[in-house]
């Protein structure tokens, strides 16, 4: 299972790479492993405003909905059109191609409360 | 340690509902250990999140009149139908560190579906592309459930001796022209009993998921929590 270690991760198994006060969103291979393939993605709007733990999006495999939550609060900026077509991208690269939204974070200091890679690896289940 | 709550009478869609929506919370707020009810329903059509009707064959007005409930969940998967005789097996359980997470929900869901044919001398199998559980003679199992907060609900049914006319009423699961059958289909007068088949549910859950069951039968005495949960609707 992969855990990239340049990335923040939420408890409910959203990624977060951050930059220049944005937040890009994805979920973990973990996540992604456990939907099986995936069919549906329903993103947020563009302007749509979360707060830390809010449902932002849903992911759906042939038999399993998921809801996604946002890890910190912000504005959504941006959302993958890509996934519209092919939400297989979640599956194949979910660290990569596979992102979700991007937030224009209103305090970066939430993601103290985020977990760093390897406390992440610690809730994933051992293969 | 997890619960595992056998109803032996049918419960209509609407309670079971109510009662998983009460659980998903309190384990969403970790007061209750991961919950399994095992249950029949009354007789009840329901569809998928994405509620494709253009598989249901007969008007709502149509399955009013034949006494059969229609809804919608919330779970994945597309249209299925529940009656007595089937077993629905509701997981409320919370997917992450667990090692018997390690495989996707999907696949631990067939194997405890196959595994509980194999020990009645049904050969199961999966099939590529079309989830849940397949039969010579048909699917045996089918799969929906739902995540919010990592915690997952609705789950699996499972037909043992139901009446499959239900069935012919809708294209189910969106699976044009593949057939649906249950133990009785296979084994005919040598169906074991619905107590058995539950039996084997809860012990391939049990062992493919890796927790360890508390069994309680809804009609018994229940962990004061667990019964507030299943049987007070103003239960928080």
């Amino acid at each position: 299972m992969s855990i990239p270690q340049d990335l923040f991760y939420a408890k409910t198994h959203e990624w977060v790479s951050f930059e220049e006060g944005v937040a890009t969103v994805g979920i973990t291979d973990f996540a992604q492993s456990q939907l099986s393939d995936l069919t549906f993605v329903e993103l947020p709007e563009v302007g749509a405003e979360f707060a830390a733990g809010d449902e932002a999006a849903v992911v759906e495999s042939v038999k399993a909905a998921a809801d996604v939550y946002a890890p910190i609060a912000g504005e959504v900026i941006e959302i993958n059109e890509a996934l519209e077509d092919a939400p297989e991208l979640i599956n194949n690269d979910p660290f990569g191609k596979g992102w979700l939204f991007k937030l224009k974070a209103n305090d970066e200091s939430e993601l103290d409360r985020l977990l760093d890679a390897d406390s992440y690896d610690e809730l994933c289940p051992a293969d | 340690m997890a619960w595992s709550v056998r109803f032996s009478d049918p419960v209509p869609y609407l309670k079971g509902l109510e009662m998983q929506h009460r659980l998903l919370a309190a384990r969403q707020a970790d007061t209750i250990p991961d919950t399994v009810l095992l249950l029949q329903h009354a007789p009840v059509i329901t569809l998928g999140n994405r509620g494709r009707d253009n598989y249901l064959l007969k008007t709502p007005e149509e399955y009013q009149a034949l006494g059969i409930e229609l809804y919608h969940a919330e779970r994945g998967g597309d249209v299925t139908c529940h009656a007595p005789g089937q077993w629905v097996l509701y997981p409320i359980i919370r997917l992450g560190a667990n090692g018997g997470d390690s495989h996707s929900y999907l696949e631990n869901l067939e194997e405890i579906a196959l595994q509980t044919l194999a020990d009645f001398g049904i050969e199961g199998f999966r099939r590529a592309g079309k989830s849940g559980a397949w039969t010579t003679a048909g699917k045996v199992a089918a799969i929906g459930f739902r995540l919010k907060r990592w915690v997952s609900f609705h789950g699996m049914s499972f037909n043992v001796k139901n009446d499959l006319s239900l069935f012919q009423t809708i294209v189910p699961c969106g699976l044009e022209g593949e057939p649906v059958a249950s133990m009785k289909t296979l084994l005919s007068d040598k169906t074991p009993e619905m107590k058995e088949v539950g039996d084997a549910l809860l012990e391939h859950f049990s062992k493919i998921c890796a927790r360890k069951l508390d069994c309680f039968e809804a009609d018994e005495p229940l962990p004061p929590k667990l019964a507030t949960l299943l049987f007070e609707a103003n239960a928080k």
